[in-house]
């Protein structure tokens, strides 16, 4: 043995009888942390360097900024199935430089350098009056910078008169009511500026989910009316090579109870798991494939054991067990808010007991041999 | 005096909370809590790294309640003031897979301990030239149910090299290396995991002057299917202390036996484990006290589970196993009965029930090759200098447990030609870090 190797014996067995000692004790209760007071900033110039310290400075809403209400320069879109996010609602905005496109180029959608995406995060205090009081928790915007994109997080005061970049995240305790009218106590988690690359990764470099051809391809209601995301911004003059709804692809709103149970679980995989789960993904090295069209079972996960799952497999062997939703270890992961068992790993510290309920169906359907 | 001290402390444990180990290479409590303001500058100056700089983290230990990502940088030196002074607490982490997460090219992390991460410790990924010195990555939890999958996990990267390295109590691998290519793993410790080191579906592998001792299983050399990187081959392991492996397979609670991850059916008392694994030469290790094999040699098809995929095969292929030196331990210990491999051995063995073996091989061979494993077609060569003082068993298993059988007979495993493992050059880690 040669190196540093040998000086492991007397560490060993001096901490030994220390670790003897603290081996067994009980872990300590984490101290509960107060949350810092509001902070007070100075007025920022509008300098076109960009991140801005404050959202406001950046002039995207009109009026008091916690009525979200758009300039004439930002369009509202939609994604046709949206990512879960502990129930948050989340308003989405896209801004284009003046005299600038979007080109439809095969399945892609290229946008312009200058874009700015605007996702606003927020909680109604009472869910089954979504339009009522409610508290915004944090506004994401990616930006289309001269070297790609980057994600910048604001995070909302608690007056709601200003967000303040906060590259190091946050955490928010959020309170509402549930649907079915119970009281919800949420730990709201504002990710650090890198770990928004943990879902927005594209062959490791940022790139934006929602804002596809595939996920704008269908109609939402605009102040004029209801009119296809893609049809809208071509007629604004903000979208190249858009040849009619039917000549791109569509994703479906895993939501719409019209449609089939494979394609609803389906488009439920594609939001909530692709971004990772795909080749050009960080989860790549599972070889567990969850996009939209994937085809072959055991990239979907069917009699397929994981890598490096750890403490996530549970008691259980395979990724998806056909018609049996309760041993397979993707229901187990999306059924569990355990940090290491938890699935997706940031951005969820609730249970989408929704999901959970399509997922689990689908599983218990499946009839493969 | 040093291993009555050490078999006295042991049985302590072994009274006091079960036989786990919780040795900890340093007590992290003594040292000065880092201030709010001070770990979020730490985590600002990963977030804001240029390209070419360092990353200094003062001693200290920083309870971090976010990951640390450094994202596509180039050319970047973190380094602490030593593994026992700048100390990283994943503790408190709400949410993200690792506690440290690095993704560039040129990337060196040194001097430094991380603690407590709830999944992995310090993971890269698709990062050309990463080198971990001097870190320290382990679990200080009592209850060791609770502790992370891999400690230092580089994965689908090129270039790696791990040295003077220590990885404790992973409940699934210590130092875990998975689809990668060019790596050095050397003058590292790993004690207390699940499994020490392992090295899965990568390519170009030189694992040296290490100590695997007090896991599960100390060396795996593992190819899984269905990866992105389907069959990795050419692995050295050579002059390491692969002893005492014997450590309680806690990767799925205790009396709950195996899950899906390969590694829970792993037996304690595991010297080396090769699975489904390509071009492997093992030498001069010495392999001590593994109280139920020293070498396994395996096929995917011993783990019950679908031996296909594309671009993958079951089967071990191109072994090489020469000048170790093997010590089966104590007359009193006793290989495992908890795992399936551990009762197969330990019940069916060719030199009697319940004995320690040195190598083991399952014996499964390509049919489409050969009719018989007379003729060794799966080229497994093993020219041990005192073979014949050494309890080697071959089973047979192509029909079933009901015909289990199991040969001593080592002749057709003997005369043959180590294969050249043929390492390719490794440029980068020949001109930096050799």
């Amino acid at each position: 043995m040669k190196g540093f190797a040998p000086n492991f014996s007397k560490w060993a067995v001096a901490s030994l009888f220390l670790s003897l000692l603290w081996s067994c004790q009980p872990e300590q209760k984490e101290e509960v942390q107060a949350t810092a007071p509001e902070e007070i900033l100075a007025p920022e110039e509008a300098s076109g360097k960009f991140p801005y310290r404050r959202l406001s400075t950046y002039g995207f809403f009109e009026g008091e900024l916690d009525q979200l209400s758009p300039s004439e320069a930002i369009i509202p879109y939609q994604p046709a199935s949206s990512l879960f996010t502990d129930y948050a609602l989340k308003s989405r905005f896209a801004y284009l430089p003046e005299g600038e496109k979007a080109v439809i180029a095969g399945e892609e959608l290229n946008l312009p350098q200058g874009t700015i995406l605007i996702k606003n995060f927020y909680y109604p205090s009472d869910f089954r009056n979504p339009e009522g009081e409610r508290r915004i928790i944090e506004t994401r915007l990616m930006i289309h910078e001269e070297n790609g994109w980057q994600a910048y997080p604001y995070v909302w005061n608690d007056s709601q008169t200003d967000a303040v970049l906060k590259v190091v995240g946050a955490e928010k305790e959020v309170r509402f009511i549930n649907q079915a009218g119970e009281e919800q106590v949420i730990n709201y988690l504002v990710p650090n500026k890198n770990q928004c690359k943990s879902c927005h990764n594209k062959n490791e470099s940022l790139a934006p989910l929602g804002v596809q051809t595939r996920h704008l391809n269908h109609a939402i209601t605009f102040a004029e009316g209801s009119e296809n995301q893609l049809a809208h911004w071509a007629k604004l003059g903000k979208l190249e090579g858009f040849l009619g709804k039917a000549a791109h692809p569509s994703l479906v709103n895993y939501e719409d109870q019209s449609l089939t149970l494979n394609d609803r679980a389906m488009a439920y995989l594609d939001i909530n798991c692709s971004h990772c789960h795909r080749a050009e993904g960080p989860a790549s090295t599972s070889g567990l494939f969850l996009t939209y069209g994937q085809k072959d079972p055991l990239k979907l996960g069917v009699f397929k054991t994981p890598v490096a799952a750890g403490k996530g497999s549970g008691k259980l062997t395979y990724d998806i067990v056909p018609g049996q939703a309760d041993a397979s270890i993707l229901l187990h992961r999306m059924n569990s808010t355990e940090m290491g068992v938890a699935m997706p790993e940031i951005g969820r510290t609730s249970i989408h007991a929704e999901g959970v309920a399509l997922i689990r169906a689908w599983i218990n359907q499946m009839n493969y041999k | 005096m040093i291993r009555s001290l050490l078999f006295f402390s042991l049985t302590l444990l072994l009274l006091s909370c079960g036989s786990e180990s919780n040795e900890q290479t340093f007590d992290s409590s003594n040292l000065r809590r880092a201030t709010v303001e001070e770990v979020d500058a730490l985590v600002e100056a990963f977030i804001l790294a240029e390209d070419s700089s360092t990353i200094h983290i003062p001693a200290g230990f920083y309870e971090l309640k976010t990951q640390l990502i450094l994202d596509n940088k180039t050319a970047i030196r973190i380094h602490g003031d030593g593994m026992d002074q700048t100390v990283l607490s994943f503790r408190n982490l709400k949410s993200g897979g690792e506690g440290v997460k690095i993704v560039g090219k040129d990337i060196t992390i040194e001097e430094l301990s991380i603690e407590d991460a709830p999944g992995d410790g310090i993971k890269a990924q698709h990062t050309d030239g990463i080198t971990f010195r001097k870190i320290n990555v382990t679990w200080t939890n009592g209850d060791k149910s609770k502790n992370g999958t891999y400690a230092i996990y580089p994965v689908q990267c090129k270039n790696v090299v791990i040295d003077e390295c220590i990885a404790s109590h992973s409940k699934d691998a210590g130092i875990y290396v998975g689809q990668s290519e060019d790596i050095i793993v050397k003058n590292s410790l790993a004690f207390g995991n699940v499994a020490g080191i392992e090295i899965e579906n990568c390519d170009r592998a030189e694992v040296y002057g290490n100590t695997a001792r007090d896991n599960a299983g100390g060396i795996l050399v593992f190819n899984l299917p269905g990866l992105p990187k389907a069959d990795g081959r050419k692995t050295r392991i050579y002059d390491n202390d692969i002893i005492d492996n014997n450590h309680e397979n806690f990767a799925t609670p205790i009396g709950d036996g195996p899950n899906g991850n390969t590694v829970t059916m792993i037996p304690p008392g595991s010297g080396i484990v090769l699975l489904a694994a390509k071009e492997v030469e093992i030498f001069n290790n010495r392999i001590l006290r593994n109280k139920t094999y020293g070498v396994a040699i395996a096929s995917y098809q011993v783990t019950g589970f679908p031996a296909e995929a594309p671009n993958w095969s079951p089967y071990t292929t191109d072994i090489s196993l020469h000048d170790n030196k093997y010590d089966r331990g104590p007359w009193s210990s006793l290989p495992d009965l908890t795992r399936e491999l551990g009762q197969l051995v330990s019940i069916y063995n060719a030199h009697g029930w319940l004995k320690t073996q040195d190598i083991i091989y399952d014996g499964i061979w390509d049919e489409s090759l050969a009719t018989s494993i007379e003729s060794n077609p799966m080229r497994i060569c093993i020219q041990e200098p005192s073979f014949k003082n050494l309890r080697f068993t071959r089973f047979y298993l192509m029909e079933g447990e009901d015909k289990i059988d199991a040969f001593e007979d080592y002749a057709p495993f003997q005369n043959c030609k180590p294969f050249p493992v043929g390492l390719s050059s490794l440029p980068l880690l020949h001109s930096k870090a050799l």
